[in-house]
Parts: C-alpha cells; structure tokens; sequence
C-alpha cells in the first residue's frame, strides 16, 4: 500500500506521466487507486506535434500498467516521511 | 422479405378465408373460455426446415457474432423512433439472438410480476375483444401485406398465450411488434402494421378486434404506465396522409385527442379504457413501452412526450435531438444494475483500499496530511475514503433528491462494511491454506475440499483477478531477495567482525597514555572502559565502523533504531504505554563487545544523526545523559568530528560541509536543550569530565563541531555558576570540583589555543567550495565565519581565573591584533569603490563583534583598530 499511499497525496497536483509508449502527459492528478491506475484532469500532451490526437482531449484515465515513470515536484514529497513509510512497509510484511 | 422461402401469397387466400371461420365460431363461443390448442396458428406445420440459406435476409446478413454482448438497448429503441424511412436502411443492423433472448426473458419476468389475478373483464364483456381475434387479425394482416412472423414471433407469442391466455392473444402481431427483434425481419415497411391502410371491406373485421379493452393486464401493475401509448405516436402516424386513411368506424376521438393534447392525456388514469386501435396502433413503441417500464418510467415521459408535439421548429427539433441523445446516452445502460448489485460492487472495491489500521497501512498518506494541516488529526480515515468515492461515483450531490447526507452517510456505512471485508480477508486466505493443506493430506479427497475451499473465497475475482499472494497490498517485487539468505547475511557479519577483531589496532599502547593522562581521581567514579578514543586511529572512518562492529551491523542498527522509534511512535498516536527499553537495547550504549561504541558509529551516518530527535522524546533522563556521558567520552571517533578539523580534514567536500551543518543543527541542538533545560552543574561537569578524560582535547578544538560542543559545555557550566552565585551557593566539594576540572581542561589546551584558528588554506578552501555551492560572488576567501571560536574563547575565559585570562590572551594576542588588522583592511577598502560599501561595512562590523565576545568577558573592548577598556 505504500505506493497507493503515497500516490493519494499527490492528488490535485500537478504531475508529468510518461507512459510505456512515450507519450507524456502532464495534468492534475485527479485520482488513484490501488492498481495504480491514474486519473489526470486538464491534461496536455508535451509533443502535441507528433501526438495530436491528444489536443482535444482534457481527462484521461490511465491503466496502472502503462505508467512508466510520474513525475513529481520535488516539493510534493517528504523523504523522511517517506523513508519512514518505507520502514514501516517492511516491518509489517517481517510480522 | 422471406421466411424459410415460405411464399406468403399462396396461401393468402386460404387461411384468412379459414381463419375468418374460426373467427365466427370465436363470437359464437365468446363466452367460453379459451382453449390453449385453439390458439396455436399453426405454422409449424410447414414443411421442414430446408432452405434456410434464407436466414440472412431474414435475420440481418451482418448480425455479429461477436461475443460484445449489448447491455444497452438504446439500438432498438432508437430504431423505433425513427422514421419509417430510416427503418427501411435500418435492416443492416447488429442484434444478436441473445440479446433478443435476454429481453425476452426479462419481459417473461416483468409479466410474472405482472400478473394480476383479477378476472378480465373483457372475459365477460361481450363486446370486449373476442379470445380469438388475434388468429383472425393476425390472418387478416396476412391478407393485408405480405405476413411474415419469424420464429421468434412466434414462441413469443406462444409464450404470451401461455402467460396470458385469455387477454393477450388479441394483440397477435402488435403485441409482438414493439419486442426487441432484428430489425431487418422486423421493422415493416410503413404502414405494414396499420390496420387503417387496410382495404375498406376488411376494416369491419378489423374493428371488432378495436374494441377497448378494459384493464390490460400488463398496465394493471404499473399503473403510471397506462398514458405512455398515447405519447408514443410513431410519427408515421402524425403524418396527414395516413390520418386521413383512417375510416370514420374507428374511434377517432380519443386518437385526436392523444393528438392534439398530449400532456393531458398523461392523467389519464389506468383504469379508463384504452382503445385497442389506440393500442395496436401505437403498439410499435409500446410493447417496448412494456418491457422498459419495468426499469425507468421517467424515461418515456421525458424523452417521448416532445415526440409529441407538433409542429417543431428546426432548432427546437435539434435541441430535442441533442437532448434525446444525451438522455438516451444516460440511461442506455440504466437499470442493468440494482442497487444492491452497485452496493456489492462498491464494497468490494472499497475493501480493497481501505484498512483498518490506516497509520500502518497507509502510514505516507496519513502522517502527510496531518503535517499538511500542521498537526491538526482532520476527518477519520473512513470519512474520507466515503467522501472520495462519493465524489468518484457522481452522487456527491446526493443524485435525484439532492440528499447529499444521506448519501454519505450511505457511503460511509458501505466503507464500515468494506472494512469487515478487508477484515475477514485474511481469515478466508488462512481457511483457503487450510484446506488446500487439507486437501493435499488427504489426497484423493483433494477435489471434493478444494471445492469447498473455493466455496468459501469465491468472491475472489469477481472484480478480476485479486489473488492472495498478488494483490495492491503485495505486489509483486522486480527484486526478490530469498529469506534463506538470511543465514548467508549473518555469517557474512560474523566474517566482518572476525575480520575487526584481527585488525591490529593496538589498543594497549594507547591505553597507557590515556591512564596516564586520567589519573586525576576525582569524586565521581571514574569510568573504566577497555576502550578509549584518544587516538588518531579513528580518523579513518571505515576503521571506526569496523571496530564497532562493521558497516554493515551498524545500518542494521540504526534501522532497528527507526523501527523502535516508529513503534513508539505508533503507541504514542494509539496512547499506548511506552516501554523504551527495546530502543535503548537497539541504542547499544552499553555495550562493551566493541571498541568503539556502536552508538558513536551511527552518529557517522545522515540518517543516524536524523533519527537522534525523536530518540530523545522517548528517553528518560538518567537515559539521555548517559547518552551524551558516552557521545562525549568517544568524541574522538565520531566522525563528524574529524571531518570538521583542518587538521584531519584540510580539504572538506561540499557533502562533508553539509554533514557538519546537519549535525550542527540537529544532535547540537538536542544537546544544548537538555543541558538547559534538564541538567544539574554536577551533571555538566560529569558530561566535562568525560570528555577531557577520554578525549585528546587539543584535537577536538581543532573541529569546528567539536570546539561548539566543548563551548556548550563550558557556558553552561558558567551560567550555572554565575545563577547560583545570586540564588543558592553551590556547595564548597562542587566549586573545588568544577576547579580541577577546569584545571584539567586548561591545561590540555594551554600553549595549543592558538591552534583552535584553522589556517588560511583551511578557511580558503572552505569558502571556495561554500561559492561553489552557492555561488555568492561577493563572498571573498576571508569570509569565514569565526564567530564559534571567539565564543568558545569567551566561555573559555569566562570560566577561568585571572591567570588562565592571561594565558588565553598571550596565546592568541596574535589572531585579536589580525582580525583588528583584518576589520581596519577593509575600511580601508571602503574608501575605494570598487566593493559595495554595505557589504564590507557588514564584516567589518561582523570581526569587531566576534572579537569583542572574548574581549568583552575581561572588560575589554576593541573599536576602531583600538582595544580599551569596556565601561
């Protein structure tokens, strides 16, 4: 769950998501859940040029599986806290 | 159009002429009851079925047979309303035989419940329509057009007779029109079905059939269902030509009123007579009517009734097709799930992301918010997981009555339920084991406890696949490390620690030194440790860490540190009681099986120096100061101290500047609090006496981190002092204490003061990489801060009689009278423009300042390139 957890606090902002097929998507992240899958709201397509069949599309729901990489403000996360997280990850899969 | 090749004009002319007998005989025997045989039109009596190469023209040649089942039925409903021109194209669409047969059934069901037990009225009314009517209308519709029924025509007649033997009959092929068929078969060209374009001599006949029918069964249990035929007008209908065929016999009056007045034709009540013509020309739409009733009844009001209204604008027809789109896009799918179904589905979707233990759980997402919110715990874990999906499933506004309460409240009641799903989750995967164990035990019963076992989880997957071992919950890992490694781990530590304990660190030798230097007894007893820091061996950080155990053990360490504190933590969050006892086990102050203690190696780590905070929020006092009793006797070995000193350290890395600031502000910063707030001067001293005893003192000051500890140290002593000069004394055995310790302290740093002030290369080089990674051109290479040996030098002073004063300032007259110099150089430089004024106004300032710390503590004061004295 530490995934999905640390996905909900990126809900309403702004996020860039590149998917397996190399289209990046940059949009507000709207909603997660546990598969990972992505609602983006307000999207815009970094290459418009080569993938214009997103110009006119505003929100998207992604698949988990097709996500490569989020990317994220710096910002946006708390790396104590999320090492914290971590740990806690692990030792509650060690009970 | 054919069917199995059938040729409909041959036989044209002889069963009508045999139906219409029967017809005969039916008004004669009206009022017996109806026979079951005698409704059987008989057109199984064809010969077999050998041409059906004829199915496609029959069925549709494109039907999909694709296994995509529609859901929806907006295709055929769609169809009915258009125009009978558009029917016409129509015939190439896509209807399977299971989606006829699924509406089938769910018509058979809808009449189930349909079913009123009243006796028919028209069974005794002898005008009412005769039980046999519908053989002869449906043989007079054959005379009328080319009569084509496909096979589904038929069992669902048969299957109507069946439900509704006496009344529904009558309706023969209307009744049937309006089911869901392949258009293609279905859909007759306009007019077909209407009995007014039939030729006069036979609109007698067919007027019998007309008569009113009183109280329809199917209206009977949806009364709000009765108008719907009359606003349903196919627009064939409301065409002039085929108004004006319709004979002046049939019962004009109410089909003008549905007409002219639709909206008050919707009050109509179910009980008032619905003309049979009214009906059966209406029927296309309505016996659709029929089976969509059952699910949505505001359906046809709203998007039937502007059907009605004539004439329409362009504009008004467009918006009514825009609006009908949108309607019919709603609720295409509407009503292919109850309520109860959504609730399960909801559940176990929210089963899957909620816990029970969201600060376990979902510990990110949880603590995130609350420092979001600075602190403040906001709505419960539940509460928000109902408000989210309210607002992901469209009901946030509380849907049709705009109850948006109850629909949380809805919502967080389903989310309780999730959260006893989740729960027994784990339960039914312990079972699944079981039984598969069971099952594997038992061997050739295997088949009969599996089932069992299945029985019990075989909700698993119904949401796709949610499997036990690969879930959100673990998915699975790029990396798998085996837990069988973990012996081949343990052997790899106890290797390290053979390999430390052969290591020739020499620690005899050193220990001489170290007694001989601590041969001061003092009145607290005097700590014995096999061990001691004084040495420079510790400079090579690897060695450290191997002499307190190895890397390895000591990460392993500060983690099991991380997990103690987060266990204290979550029992202080669920106000459990606090045992700190396995963290100060996991801290290793005490340990005596390295040579350097393991505590002190964490300290050499970012994140051991991190975690140090929230150590001390769960320690107790005598706790905390034997902690700093042993930071303070290994000074010598921590890391941070040997990367701080010019002489260990003459050229520090950004990152090792970066590590001393965090040290700086975080372990400093913890220790000058507790010494503040929680520590008695014989404390202090104790803490003093450590460091000097075990400790090469005049190393240490030549750490920036090290000096600031001794400062600490010696400040807060003086403070002490100087508070119960006023207040209580200190006792006599205290102040001779305190003086022989400070003797001890002086005299390890006398005629080595000067050495506190690290070289111009050292400063020089600190302050290129500190331009380097802030990239501050006004910084200039003599921009260091010195501010911390001036304060160390104050305290030093401070603390000291006259004569220590003195010492003091001989050593380092040389360093007061260069920063004089210093300060003077750059109002020199002031006076010329080339550097900005404010800044070197600033450092001039800034030197005189430091200075006058020390200065000032002996009633000295300098300004202006002059010292005098303070008044």
């Amino acid at each position: 769950m530490l995934f999905f957890s640390f996905f909900k606090t990126l809900v309403d902002q702004e996020v860039v998501v590149q998917l397996k097929n190399d289209i990046e998507l940059k949009g507000t992240l709207q909603s997660v859940d546990q598969f990972l899958n992505l609602k983006l709201d307000n999207i815009s397509c970094t290459d418009e040029e080569k993938y214009p069949h997103l110009v006119s599309v505003r929100n998207i729901f992604i698949r988990g599986s097709t996500v490569r990489y989020v990317y994220l403000n710096k910002n946006m996360v708390d790396t104590n806290l999320l090492q914290d997280a971590t740990r806690r990850e692990a030792m509650s899969e060690r009970k | 159009m054919s069917f199995f090749g059938f040729d409909p004009t041959a036989q044209q002319h002889a069963r009508p002429q045999q139906q219409q007998q029967q017809q005969r005989q039916q008004q004669q025997q009206q009022q017996q009851p109806l026979d079951f045989e005698e409704t059987y039109k008989g057109y199984g009596d064809y010969e077999p079925e050998e041409e059906d190469f004829l199915n496609d023209e029959t069925f549709g040649n494109n039907v999909e047979l694709g296994n995509n089942f529609d859901f929806g039925h907006s295709q055929q409903q769609q169809q009915q309303q258009q125009p009978a021109a558009a029917v016409a194209a129509a015939h190439v669409t896509h209807r399977s035989y299971v989606a006829a047969a699924a509406s089938g059934t769910s018509q058979q069901a809808h009449m189930d419940a349909a079913v009123d037990l009243r006796p028919m009225e028209s069974l005794w009314n002898p005008n009412a329509a005769p039980a046999h009517a519908g053989q002869a209308a449906a043989g007079e519709q054959v005379e009328q057009q080319p009569r084509v029924l496909s096979m589904e025509e038929i069992e669902r007649n048969q299957r109507q007779m069946q439900m509704h033997p006496p009344p529904l009959p009558p309706q023969g092929y209307p009744a049937v029109q309006g089911y869901p068929m392949p258009p293609g078969n279905f859909m007759p060209p306009p007019g077909q079905n209407y009995p007014m374009m039939a030729p006069p001599q036979q609109q007698q006949q067919f007027q019998q059939q007309m008569r009113p029918v009183f109280n329809q069964p199917n209206y009977m249990g949806y009364p709000g269902n009765a108008p719907p035929p009359h606003q349903q007008q196919p627009q064939q209908q409301q065409q002039q030509p085929q108004q004006q065929m319709v004979p002046p016999q049939m019962q004009m009056p109410p089909q003008q009123q549905m007409q002219q007045a639709p909206p008050h034709e919707q009050k109509i009540a179910p009980q008032v007579a619905v003309p049979q013509m009214a009906r059966s020309s209406s029927s296309l739409s309505q016996s659709s009517n029929e089976r969509e009733n059952f699910k949505s009844h505001q359906r046809q009001s709203h998007q039937r009734q502007p059907r009605n209204r004539e004439p329409l604008t362009p504009e008004e027809q467009k918006r009514l097709e825009v609006r009908h789109a949108k309607v019919e896009k709603i609720l295409k799918h509407s009503g292919l799930m109850t309520p109860r179904d959504k609730d399960f589905i909801t559940r176990y979707q929210l089963s899957q992301i909620v816990t029970e233990d969201p600060y376990n759980e979902d510990f990110y997402f949880q603590v995130y918010k609350i420092i979001q919110r600075g602190g403040v715990v906001g709505e419960s874990n539940k509460g928000l997981i109902a408000r989210a999906y309210l607002e992901h499933s469209g009901h946030r506004l509380g849907g049709r009555y705009k109850r948006a309460d109850i629909a949380l409240q809805r919502m967080q009641s389903q989310v309780e339920k999730a959260v006893t799903v989740a729960k027994e989750r784990p339960l039914r995967k312990q079972e699944k084991e079981q039984s598969r164990e069971n099952s594997n035990n038992e061997g050739s019963n295997s088949a009969g406890s599996s089932t069992t076992g299945q029985s019990n989880d075989n909700r698993d997957g119904v949401l796709g696949k949610i499997s036990s071992s690969l879930n959100s919950k673990a998915p699975r890992r790029q990396l798998q490390i085996p837990t069988s490694n973990k012996t081949l781990l343990n052997s790899l530590l106890v290797n390290d620690e053979h390999a430390t304990a052969t290591k020739p660190t020499n620690p005899d030798a050193l220990m001489e030194v170290t007694e001989s230097l601590g041969n001061v007894e003092l009145s607290q007893k005097a700590r014995v440790r096999r061990r001691s820091s004084y040495a420079f061996t510790s400079v090579d950080q690897s060695s450290v860490l191997s002499r307190s155990g190895g890397r390895k053990f000591v990460l392993s360490l500060i983690e099991t540190v991380y997990e103690e504190v987060l266990e204290l933590e979550a029992n202080l969050r669920s106000g459990k009681p606090i045992d700190n006892k396995n963290l100060w086990d996991a801290l290793h102050i005490n340990d005596e099986l390295y040579e350097v203690c393991p505590f002190i190696s964490m300290l050499s780590f970012d994140k051991g120096v991190k975690i140090m905070p929230r150590i001390f929020n769960f320690l107790e006092k005598d706790q905390k100061l034997k902690l700093l009793q042993t930071f303070f006797s290994e000074l010598s070995h921590l890391n941070i101290i040997i990367i701080s000193s010019y002489k260990t350290n003459p050229e520090p890395t950004e990152f090792q500047l970066k590590q001393i600031d965090v040290f700086q502000t975080v372990f400093l910063k913890i220790i000058v609090s507790f010494l503040s707030s929680s520590s008695n001067f014989i404390e202090i001293m104790g803490l003093l006496l450590h460091l000097i005893k075990n400790n090469n003192v005049s190393f240490i000051s030549t750490s920036k981190i090290g000096l600031n500890l001794i400062t600490v140290l010696i400040s807060r002593a003086a403070l002490i002092r100087q508070d119960t000069n006023r207040n209580n004394m200190l006792s006599s055995p205290e102040i001779s204490t305190w003086n022989e310790i400070y003797d001890k302290l002086f005299t390890a740093l006398e005629s080595k003061l000067a050495a506190v002030f690290p070289p111009k290369e050292y400063i020089q080089k600190v302050n290129s990489v500190h331009l380097k990674g802030h990239a501050t051109p006004s910084a200039s290479p003599q921009h260091y801060d010195q501010a911390y040996i001036w304060q160390f030098l104050a305290s030093l002073a401070l603390s000291g009689k006259l004569n220590h004063q003195r010492i003091i300032i001989d050593e380092v007259r040389d360093q007061i009278f260069g920063t004089i110099t210093e300060a003077e150089q750059l109002k020199e430089n002031a006076k010329t423009p080339n550097e900005s004024d404010d800044d070197l106004v600033y450092r001039r300032e800034k030197l005189y300042q430091d200075l006058n710390l020390f200065l000032n503590v002996m009633g000295l004061v300098s300004r202006d390139g002059e010292i005098s004295e303070l008044k």
